[in-house]
């Protein structure tokens, strides 16, 4: 796609401009005797998409959900913009703008498209009204609507017409748009998609390329955990391969071959 | 071509005025055919019978309502309505505490039983199938022990009886229905100018006017019906504005969105910080509470408390019965208060009717059973319809 002409632009661009925004250093996890992280480092920067590789088990959802708060790590420290900071809860994390899209979406099929966008987090009328608790506040339908149609505009998502849809009856990659479109919306600057495209077809996985595409354009740091090196090698500026729960290497896009990758997934070389 | 057709009664079912209309039009058939078979059905007289019959019914439906947007179900609504109504009567008619403050310890006991079983379901993640079983059995030994060893207190309180005995005179309720109407119409229309303006895409304007029409026409008919007997009932008032009131919990707050979002997708809910404890105990205590107001209502309407009204017979099954009627799913996540009500005047009809035409009991629990078995295959069928896909 157009990428060919964005690509070798924004590359150097990040890698002569971009400091390192966000950085994780001497993760420990461990479950029961399993080492699932043991000792990794991982960077990120924005404007960047880091590919993130490895073999079932490898430690990559781990990682992920350490990150965002999700499951506390063992050991360890995060810093954002050279800053340490504690993460401790999904809640820490995304004040700090991280949010992780889940393998498993975590969207609710039973309610409509805006309100699973604002979901945890509606619009209210008289949110100064300290008196009146904060779930019974009367919720800004039309606010919320207008800015989940904003949200998907700005991602370049059209297949989605009306915001009063179910998610259940949205195709995969739909889905996947509109979990992505919740991770940001708010001020998030880091973004962290944990194989987004397992479970769709071909077209699907294209528009959800384009969508991570988008978010390195909008200067968002991301993440993307693929099995798929096609796909990890279309969208990503650098590749990080963890191995049985450690850091093997990063490697360059441009500078590295699937085959080199490959072999340091199955090898650790 | 079955699942083609799965997925479009799915479809229908989760669109606003789709869920209203299979059982709008159970109702309507219900009362043509009896109409025909037992004229007497149709008169304001039976209408007005009809509906209050119904009350209590549609009270604990609304209620139960609640916890099954949530993906749980209350089996002891019948019971606890049964307990509240076992503490009024006594603390009214045995130990001297006026009426209004009677009730009120009554709703207070039903949203304190409902609040310890959503305790006990959030904390120590029993399923609220068995807790509110056992809620069931203890509090019908409860409610003896309240009720001494005659199990019946007849209740002759003014004020309670009042409750289900007092009509509006004609002009105020054509007053209110005309209310009801023109804020109805209002909303819509305000609405529908909000989303023009913020350029969202609306519902097709035909579509608006036939809901508007609908809406006045049902509100008018039964005004008119009801005012040609006694005049709409108290009851009836109270019971919309509480219906009115959790409607507009479930759709337009947070709170609200929260059950959805706990029924649909549990680990979702979680996940972006829904206290699933607080939902779980509110949800159970607000269900409590209606129970309550089904158990006055009852004791109001029978003038009397009795051990069978409440936990002897089929009232729990009626009730949850009534709420599946109207569409609510009983595996979570989709359903209204509004349809629960819907519902409740399906199950009453249908036992008015039957019992008009002569039918005995054991063909009444038949028709009963029936109907309920086609609502819950409905919603099996209908489940999955969405994630099919
Ligand atoms: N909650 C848990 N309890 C016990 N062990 C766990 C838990 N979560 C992960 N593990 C183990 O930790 C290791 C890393 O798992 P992780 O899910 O991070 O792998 P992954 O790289 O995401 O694999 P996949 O590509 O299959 O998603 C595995 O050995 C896994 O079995
Ligand atoms: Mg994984």
């Amino acid at each position: 796609m157009n990428n060919n002409n964005i690509n070798p632009l924004k590359n150097t661009s990040s890698e002569q401009t971009n400091p390192i925004h966000f950085s994780a250093q001497g993760i420990m996890k461990k479950f029961g005797g399993i080492d699932a992280l043991n000792d990794v480092n991982f960077e990120l920067r924005r404007g960047e998409v880091m590919g993130l590789v490895g073999d079932n088990g490898a430690g990559k959802s781990t990682l992920m959900k350490a990150i965002s708060g999700a499951q506390l790590c063992d050991s360890g420290a995060f810093f954002i913009d050279g800053e340490e900071v504690k993460i401790n809860s999904p809640h820490d994390a995304s004040r700090k703008g991280i949010q992780i899209v889940y393998q498993d979406l975590a969207l609710c099929e039973n309610l409509d498209v805006t309100a699973n966008l604002f979901l945890g987090n509606e619009i209210r009328y008289l949110d100064n009204l300290k008196i009146i608790p904060r779930a019974l506040r009367p919720l800004n339908h039309l606010s919320m609507e207008e800015q989940t149609k904003a949200a998907l505009r700005k991602l370049k998502v059209h297949t989605i017409t009306s915001m009063r849809t179910k998610i259940g009856f949205l195709s995969g990659g739909q889905r996947q748009s509109i979990a992505i479109a919740r991770a940001t919306k708010s001020d998030s600057t880091i973004v962290l998609l944990d194989e987004p495209t397992a479970a769709l077809g071909v077209s699907q996985t294209k528009e959800v390329l384009q969508l991570v595409k988008r978010l390195r354009e909008t200067n968002h740091a991301v993440v993307l955990i693929s099995h798929n090196l096609n796909n990890i090698f279309e969208v990503c500026d650098r590749i990080t391969v963890m191995r049985q729960g450690e850091n093997i290497g990063v490697f360059d896009t441009k500078d590295t071959t699937p085959d080199q990758v490959v072999s340091s997934i199955t090898r650790g070389e | 071509m079955l699942k083609n057709m799965q997925e479009k009664i799915g479809y229908l079912r989760e669109t606003q005025l789709g869920s209203f209309i299979p059982v709008l039009l159970a109702l309507i058939a219900i009362w043509v055919y009896f109409g025909i078979v037992e004229p007497v059905f149709l008169s304001p007289r039976n209408f007005y019978f009809l509906f209050m019959q119904s009350a209590v019914v549609g009270t604990l439906a609304v209620g139960v309502t609640l916890v099954l947007l949530m993906g749980d179900i209350d089996l002891s609504i019948a019971t606890v309505a049964g307990v509240c109504a076992a503490i009024v009567a006594v603390l009214s008619t045995k130990m001297g505490v006026s009426a209004p403050i009677a009730c009120l310890a009554g709703l207070g006991a039903g949203a304190l039983l409902g609040g310890i079983m959503g305790t006990i379901i959030a904390y120590f993640r029993v399923p609220s199938f068995v807790v509110t079983l056992a809620g069931l059995l203890g509090f019908q030994g409860l409610m003896m022990k309240i009720l001494g060893i005659h199990g019946a207190i007849n209740v002759r309180d003014p004020f309670i009886r009042g409750l289900t005995t007092t009509t509006l005179p004609d002009s105020i309720g054509l007053i209110l229905a005309a209310i009801g109407i023109i804020i109805f119409g209002l909303a819509i229309w305000n609405n529908r100018r909000a989303r023009n303006a913020k350029n969202l895409d609306n519902d097709l304007l035909y579509v608006s006017i036939i809901k508007f029409i609908f809406f006045s026409t049902l509100v008018l008919t039964a005004t008119l019906i009801l005012n040609a007997y006694r005049g709409v009932p108290l009851t009836i008032i109270i019971l919309l504005s509480i219906t009115g009131f959790l409607g507009w919990l479930t759709t337009s707050t947070s709170y609200g969105r929260a059950m959805f979002a706990v029924g649909g997708n549990l680990e979702s809910a979680r996940r972006v910080g829904i206290s699933i404890e607080y939902m779980r105990i509110s949800a159970f205590a607000l269900v409590g509470f209606m129970a309550a107001v089904g158990g006055i209502i009852g004791a109001s309407r029978y003038a009397s408390v009795s051990f069978n009204a409440f936990a002897g017979g089929p009232l729990l099954l009626e009730a949850i019965g009534a709420a599946v009627i109207g569409g609510t799913s009983l595996f979570g996540g989709r359903g209204s208060v509004w349809n629960a009500i819907l519902g409740a005047l399906v199950i009453g009809s249908l036992g008015n009717g039957l019992d008009l035409a002569g039918a005995r009991a054991a063909d009444k629990l038949m028709f009963s059973g029936a109907i309920l078995l086609i609502a819950v295959t409905l919603d099996a069928v209908t489940r999955g319809a969405a994630s099919r896909k």
